[in-house]
């Protein structure tokens, strides 16, 4: 994008977005009791707070809080718990994602619940787009989202985090409609520890040496950052300052799904065959979502019969995954025993595909990918700090992960990948504990929201 | 094994026929249709106006029964739409999700259901209560 095509007065802007309190914003969509009241969305195995609702956040609930600690309160606060639905909100994230890409010029989706998108206009016309971002995604999806504009993605960061604080800005603020006095006003207050990109020692480290404030950090001189810190925190201290160091990935990617599916050359009835497929396939899904550097938290799988043959069936199962994961050995597990619960043996089916969705980014990849980029160390600030429920846990590291699929690459020529299928648990993910799990309100058929007439 | 070459196969020819809804021929004569048909009829390009904004929800209830709309039946709901003067809606009362018409009167709107059974007159306020526009009901015959 030239800027030299834009009218002087039109600016080329980032907008950040993400929606509140993603996972208790889901419940409530369909849900309506749950609103006005303290509501915390729990981890897998109901083990600890992921998610909380504004009013949860007033009773001073804090994210990490184990369950158990809680629950002998709940009744005398009237606090709801809720199980992780990961298909809710993989769906209500992707038609999130697809709402916002309509706005932008580009869209980066960064994390389950927020993506950076690209605009352009004047000062009036971002805060007027950002308004109706925010308008579109509450009336079309129905969660809330805050807007951050500002020229780099720190800065759009920080707008978005100054458009949560202060209620006055009604979920949006954008840096050309505040004076450059009241930015500075703002900046001072701010800590420099709670600054993207700040990690948690090199925050330490920051206001040891007197910067506290992002205003600080913002004076710094960033040679000086770079040598005393890391590269990463230069290039936080300069964007900060109003200058692009984290380019958008350039396409106008749909990253959230991947999807492998194809036909066959001749009917599969058998389960033996089937699960050979599911294997093929679902190793080419996650090996695109790993080059993506991403992880998914929803697998979905599906078969489908001849149209030609009569009654044609399209058998689909999605199910969530423990934890968010781009580990092949794993999801071809889920597939195989998912694509298993659906399909009748004997049945000759002519097409199958793996959809891999509720994608996140993988931070361990990001980071390393990163420091290839600026081919400098960038010591322990090289994984930016994640934000947003999706960035919380990031089990399967890559490097992990490499060893495996170079030998799954390996052995890919023969045998449909050695994975074995005999030790496979039945339905793995059925046994975990979600005793607080709302419907899957868009995705099962048979857990569709109930409306009375 | 020699399964897994047939796969790999069939997925090389598959690629890009992925969508088209016409099972590659890897032998033989290629289908006269297989330059006519390019899939069957997609319920979703007839039902759904915007995938982003539309759900599906299950009817409780024969109030709407009058309309189309009887109890068992999937409803489909569009949030981006704006209800118009008879429009059956999707609105939450007493924190639930119902079913009603959607009457615009002077100065106010009142959601009723088809058989008069239930009449709500909404104040000012009405964004509060309104969840969606439905636009078809997939009625059992």
């Amino acid at each position: 994008m030239d800027g030299s095509l834009l009218d002087q007065t039109q600016h080329e802007r980032l907008a950040l977005v993400d929606v509140n309190n993603f996972y208790v914003s889901c419940e409530r969509v369909f849900d309506p009791s749950l609103r006005g009241r303290p509501v915390v969305v729990l981890s897998n195995n109901d083990g600890c707070v992921v998610s909380r609702s504004q009013e949860a956040k007033d009773l001073g609930i804090k994210t990490g809080q184990p369950w158990f600690k809680l629950e002998p309160f709940a009744p005398r606060w009237g606090l709801v718990a809720r199980s992780s639905n990961y298909e809710l909100y993989g769906d209500l994230s992707s038609r999130v994602m697809e709402v916002l890409g309509r706005h932008g010029l580009w869209q980066e989706v960064y994390s389950i619940d927020e993506s950076f998108v690209g605009v352009a206009g004047t000062p009036d016309e971002l805060l007027q787009l950002a308004r109706r971002i925010r308008q579109d995604v509450l009336r079309y999806v129905g969660v809330p989202v805050c807007v951050g504009v500002a020229p780099t993605k720190t800065q759009a960061k920080l707008a978005n985090h100054i458009a949560k604080a202060r209620a006055e800005l009604e979920g949006v603020c954008s840096f050309d409609s505040l004076a450059e006095a009241d930015l500075w006003r703002l900046q001072e207050r701010l800590p420099v520890t709670g600054l993207w990109g700040v990690g948690r020692k090199s925050g330490e480290k920051l206001v040891a040496e007197g910067i506290e404030t992002i205003a600080d950090l913002r004076r710094a001189d960033a040679a000086k950052v770079r040598k005393r810190h890391s590269v990463v925190l230069e290039r936080t201290v300069r964007e900060l300052n109003g200058v692009n160091c984290l380019p958008p990935t350039a396409e106008k990617a749909d990253r959230a799904q991947v999807m492998y599916s194809r036909s066959f050359s001749s009917p599969v009835s058998t389960l033996a065959e089937l699960d050979e497929v599911m294997n093929l396939y679902t190793q080419r899904a996650a090996a695109r979502l790993s080059a993506q550097g991403m992880l998914a938290k929803v697998l979905t799988v599906s078969a489908g019969t001849s149209r030609f043959s009569g009654e044609a069936s399209f058998p689909s199962r999605s199910v969530a995954l423990p934890e968010p994961t781009a580990d092949p050995v794993l999801l071809t597990r889920y597939a195989v025993s998912a694509l298993r619960s659906v399909v009748v043996p004997g049945t000759p089916y002519v097409r199958a595909g793996v959809m891999l969705s509720g994608l996140g980014r993988d931070l361990d990849h990001g980071g390393r990918e990163q420091l290839e980029l600026f081919s400098l160390d960038g010591g322990e600030d090289a994984v930016p700090d994640g934000a947003g429920p999706g960035s919380g846990a990031a089990p399967a590291r890559a490097a992990d992960l490499s060893g495996l699929l170079a030998s799954v690459k390996g052995r890919f020529g023969h045998a449909a990948i050695g994975l074995g299928r005999g030790g496979f648990a039945e339905e793995p993910e059925w046994s975990m504990k979600r005793e607080f799990r709302s419907k899957r309100f868009t995705t099962e058929w048979d857990e569709l929201p109930i409306a009375k007439a | 094994m020699p399964g897994a070459d047939r796969f790999d196969a069939a997925s090389r020819a598959g690629e890009g026929g992925a969508g088209t809804g016409t099972p590659e021929q890897a032998h033989g004569f290629p289908s006269p249709a297989q330059d006519y048909f390019h899939g069957g009829l997609d319920l979703n390009r007839l039902l759904v106006r915007d995938r982003a904004s539309t759900f599906l929800m299950r009817v409780e209830g024969n109030g709407m029964a009058a309309a189309g709309i009887s109890a068992g039946d999937e409803i489909l709901v569009d949030r981006a739409l704006t209800p118009q003067d008879r429009s059956v809606v999707v609105a939450i009362l007493d924190g639930e999700l119902t079913v009603r018409r959607w009457h615009v009167r002077p100065g106010t709107v009142v959601l009723a259901t088809d058989d008069g059974a239930h009449v709500t007159r909404v104040g000012e306020d009405t964004d509060l209560v309104l969840w969606g526009v439905v636009t078809r009901s997939l009625h059992r015959v």
